[in-house]
C-alpha cells in the first residue's frame, strides 16, 4: 500500500475547511460532523488507500489441485486464508467455503455440482466430520474464461497474465454485477466497513473499505513472490497444490495429466484452473477436528 | 445578449404565472412528498458512509430491490417513445395534449432508474466515472448505462422541441427537429436502452433464469407496456385532479386498445416462459416453480392476474374509458412490477450449489425507505416540471 500523504493532507484541509465552514454559516453542528464523515469517505476511497502488486511472473500461469481424497473438510485453509488476507469477520462466508457432500457425488468422476437435488445432501455448515462423505472446498476458481471480469463495468476485475483473477479495489464502484455474474459464490463484498485488529493485519494485504467486493487472489503477495498459497501451507493432510501450469514438469501438471479429475459446472465453459483430482492413490491421513463454520451467513439459511 | 435577456423575463413571467395559479393543495401536496424524500436522503447518506449492512443483500443475493426498481423504470420510460411514434410515424395527432408531457414523464422514469443505481451502489461518487474514465466495453453494465445517458440527452432535446412546438411561434426548424426526435427515440429506446437493459441479465450464464436470449425480447414488451400504461395512468390522472379533457374518448378507446396489444404481447410470452420451464422439468425449472409458487406467490398471482386483468377490461369497449384505463393501467403498472422484483430475486434465490441452503432475500426498512424516498422524488419533480413547464398550453 502507497499512501500518498502530502495529498491526503492537503486535500483532508480541504475537507476540515470546507465542513468548518459549512457548519458554522449553513448547518447544524451534527450534520457537519456528518458531511465532515462524508468527505473523509470520499478522501479514504479515492485518494487514500492504494494497493499495490507486483506485475505477473513471466511465462507462469497459476492452477491448483484439490485432492478430495485427502481433504478431511477441517477448515483450516479456509481459516489460514482469512488471517492471511485481512479478511474482516463481516465477510461471511469467508473466500474458501467448504461444503460436505455425498460421496457418489465424486465416485462419478465427474462434478455433481453441475446437477441439482436428487437427494443429495449437500451442506456448509456441518460441526462434525464423518467418514462417510466427502469434503469440498469452494473459492475463486480463477476462471481462464471468467464471466466476472467480462461484465466488470469497470475494468476493476480482470484476468492477469500470470492467469489470477484480480481486483484493483480503487476502480471497483460496487455493483456487484461480478458477483451475480460469478457460477461459484466466489465473490465477497464489503457490506460494512471491514474491520481487523491491527496486528491481525497482514502488512502485505491492506484492508479493502465497504462497498467493494473482494475475493481469493491465489494470495498474490506470496505467489508473484515466489512463495506458494497460504491454503496450501495449512492444510494439514497437503490435499492443495499450487503450481505453474506452463510448466510440464510441475506437480500439478503431472496430477492434472495422470489423475482422474473434475472441474465445476465445466459445461460452462469458465475453464476453472482448479481441478478437483477423485480417484487418487490411499495415501495417509490424518482425521483432524474440524474448526467452527460461519456462525451466520447473510442470505442463507 | 439582448434575446437571452427577453429570454430570462420571459421565463420569470411564466414562473410567476405558474405560481400564481397554484393552489393550496398542491403546496401542500409537495410538503407531504418533501418528508420520505428527506427520510430517504438521511438513509442513503448512512448507507454512503456506514454500507449496505442494514439492507436485505448478502453475497448469495447481491441485486435486491433497486436493481428490479432500474429494469422496471428503464422499461416505463419507453412510455415516452411510443407516444411519440404514435404521433410522428402513425399521424395520430389526437395524441398531441400528451407528447410533451409523455416526453417528461420518460425523462423522469429513466432519471430515477440511474438514480436507483446510485442507491444500490458501494462507491456512487465513482460510478459517475463509469461511462467517461471507467469503461469495460464487454460489460453490458457499462454499454447500458452508457445509453441511458445519451437517451436523457435525445429525450430533453425532444421535450425542448415539443415544448416549442406548442408554443406561440414555432419554425419549421422546431417542428421537424419534434418530428425526427421523436422518431429516432423509438429504435434508440427499443434497440439500446431497453433491449441492452434485458441483456444485463440475459448473458449471465451462471443464472439459469436470466440466460435465454428471449429476456430483452421480453424486456422490451414488458417495457411496452409498463412505459404505455404508465403515460396513460398519468394523463387519467391529472385529467381528473384538474377536471379537464385531456385527451377524446376515441383517443382513450384507441389507447386503450395499443396497450391491450401490449399486455397480450407480454402475457404470451410469460405464458411460453412458464410452459417450457414446468413441460421439460429440468432441476433448474422444477425448482424455480417450486420458488414461483411456494415463495413468490402473491408476485406471481399479481403479476400474471393482473395482466389477465388489464387485458379483459381493455378488450371491452366501456373498459377503454377513463375509468376503465385507471384500474387497467395501475394493474399493469403493478404486475409489470411483480415480474420485475420476480425476475431479479428468483435469478439469484435458487442456489449456485444444489442443497447449498435455503437462500432468501426480503427487501429491508433501509431499502425500502430508501425506494420510497426515491419515488417520492420523482412524483415532486414530475409534479412541479409538469406545473412550470409550458407543457399543457396545447389542451
Ligand atoms: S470463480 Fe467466479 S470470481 Fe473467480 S474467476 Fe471464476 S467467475 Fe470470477
Ligand atoms: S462490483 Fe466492482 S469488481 Fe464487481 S463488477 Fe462492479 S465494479 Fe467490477
Amino acid at each position: 500500500m502507497q499512501q500518498k500523504m502530502t495529498r491526503r493532507q492537503v486535500v483532508k484541509k480541504i475537507a476540515a475547511i470546507t465542513a468548518a465552514g459549512a457548519g458554522a454559516g449553513v448547518l447544524l453542528p451534527s450534520q457537519s460532523l456528518a458531511f465532515t464523515k462524508l468527505i473523509e469517505r470520499i478522501i479514504q476511497t479515492e485518494f487514500e488507500t492504494k494497493y499495490e502488486v507486483l506485475p505477473p511472473l513471466p511465462r507462469v500461469s497459476f492452477g491448483m489441485a484439490i485432492d478430495l481424497g485427502l481433504c478431511i473438510g477441517c477448515r483450516r485453509c479456509s481459516y489460514a486464508c482469512k488471517r492471511e488476507n485481512s479478511v474482516p469477520d463481516s465477510i461471511s462466508p469467508p473466500y474458501i467455503m467448504l461444503m460436505e457432500v455425498d460421496p457418489i457425488t465424486l465416485r462419478r468422476g465427474s462434478s455433481i455440482l453441475d446437477e441439482r437435488g436428487n437427494g443429495l445432501k449437500n451442506r456448509l455448515m456441518y460441526t462434525k466430520l464423518r467418514k462417510d462423505k466427502e469434503y469440498m472446498p469452494l473459492q475463486c476458481n480463477h476462471c481462464e474464461a471468467p464471466p466476472c471480469a467480462k461484465v466488470c463495468p469497470t475494468t476493476a476485475t480482470y484476468k492477469d497474465k500470470d492467469g489470477i483473477v484480480m481486483i484493483d479495489y480503487d476502480k471497483c464502484i460496487g455493483c456487484r454485477y461480478c458477483m451475480v455474474a460469478c457460477p461459484y459464490n466466489a465473490r465477497r463484498f464489503n457490506w460494512t466497513e471491514p474491520k481487523v485488529a491491527a496486528e491481525d493485519i497482514n502488512p502485505l494485504v491492506p484492508l479493502r473499505y465497504h462497498g467493494v467486493v473482494e475475493k481469493c487472489t491465489f494470495c498474490v503477495h506470496r505467489t508473484r513472490r515466489g512463495r506458494t498459497t497460504r491454503c496450501v501451507e495449512a492444510c494439514p493432510n497437503k490435499a492443495r497444490v499450487f503450481g505453474n501450469l506452463n510448466n510440464p514438469e510441475s506437480k500439478i501438471s503431472k496430477l492434472i495429466e495422470n489423475e482422474k479429475s473434475f472441474r465445476l459446472k465445466e459445461g460452462l465453459n469458465t475453464k476453472p484452473q482448479i481441478w478437483y483430482l477423485t480417484q487418487t492413490k490411499k495415501k495417509p491421513m490424518r482425521w483432524y477436528k474440524p474448526l467452527p463454520p460461519p456462525k451466520h451467513i447473510r442470505g442463507l439459511s | 445578449m439582448i434575446g437571452i435577456r427577453k429570454g430570462i423575463a420571459d421565463i420569470k413571467s411564466h414562473l410567476l404565472e405558474v405560481y400564481k395559479a397554484t393552489g393550496k393543495g398542491f403546496c401542500l401536496f409537495i410538503i407531504i412528498l418533501l418528508f420520505p424524500i428527506a427520510w430517504g436522503m438521511i438513509v442513503w447518506y448512512h448507507t454512503i458512509v456506514e454500507g449496505h449492512l442494514g439492507s436485505g443483500m448478502s453475497d448469495v443475493v447481491p441485486w435486491g430491490v433497486f436493481i428490479s426498481a432500474l429494469a422496471y423504470f428503464v422499461g416505463a420510460s419507453a412510455g415516452a417513445t411510443i407516444v411519440g411514434l404514435l404521433i410522428y410515424a402513425f399521424g395520430r395527432t389526437d395524441y398531441k395534449p400528451i407528447g410533451a408531457m409523455a416526453i417528461l414523464f420518460g425523462l423522469i422514469c429513466i432519471f430515477g432508474a440511474t438514480q436507483f443505481v446510485m442507491m444500490d451502489v458501494g462507491v456512487p461518487w465513482r460510478a459517475l466515472k463509469v461511462p467517461w474514465i471507467l469503461h469495460n466495453p464487454t460489460s453490458m453494465f457499462f454499454i447500458s448505462s452508457t445509453s441511458y445517458f445519451g437517451f436523457m440527452i435525445i429525450l430533453t432535446a425532444e421535450l425542448y422541441f415539443s415544448i416549442k412546438v406548442i408554443g406561440t411561434k414555432p419554425t419549421g426548424f422546431d417542428k421537424k427537429m419534434a418530428k425526427w426526435l421523436g422518431i429516432l427515440a423509438v429504435p434508440y429506446a427499443l434497440f439500446v436502452v431497453h433491449t441492452f437493459t434485458g441483456t444485463i441479465f440475459g448473458v449471465i450464464k451462471a443464472r439459469e433464469m436470466w440466460n435465454t436470449p428471449l429476456i430483452p425480447v421480453h424486456f422490451v414488451l414488458s417495457a411496452l407496456a409498463c412505459g404505455f400504461a404508465g403515460v396513460a395512468l398519468v394523463t387519467v390522472i391529472t385529467a381528473k385532479l384538474e377536471k379537464r379533457e385531456i385527451l377524446t374518448a376515441a383517443t382513450y378507446s384507441h389507447m386503450g386498445l395499443v396497450l391491450a396489444g401490449f399486455i397480450t404481447a407480454t402475457l404470451f410470452l410469460d405464458f411460453t416462459d412458464y410452459i417450457v420451464l414446468l413441460y421439460s422439468q429440468t432441476a433448474e425449472g422444477v425448482e424455480t416453480w417450486h420458488i414461483i409458487s411456494e415463495r413468490y406467490t402473491g408476485l406471481f398471482i399479481l403479476n400474471i392476474l393482473g395482466l389477465v386483468v388489464a387485458d379483459v377490461i381493455l378488450m371491452t369497449k366501456r373498459g377503454r374509458t377513463e375509468n376503465g384505463l385507471l384500474i387497467a393501467t395501475t394493474l399493469t403498472m403493478l404486475a409489470i412490477g411483480a415480474y420485475r422484483i420476480t425476475l431479479v430475486s428468483i435469478g439469484q434465490i435458487i442456489p449456485l450449489y444444489p442443497q447449498l441452503g435455503e437462500v432468501h432475500y426480503v427487501p429491508s426498512r433501509e431499502e425500502v425507505i430508501m425506494g420510497v424516498g426515491m419515488l417520492a422524488l420523482m412524483v415532486l419533480l414530475y409534479s412541479v416540471l409538469a406545473k412550470a413547464l409550458p407543457i399543457r398550453k396545447s389542451v
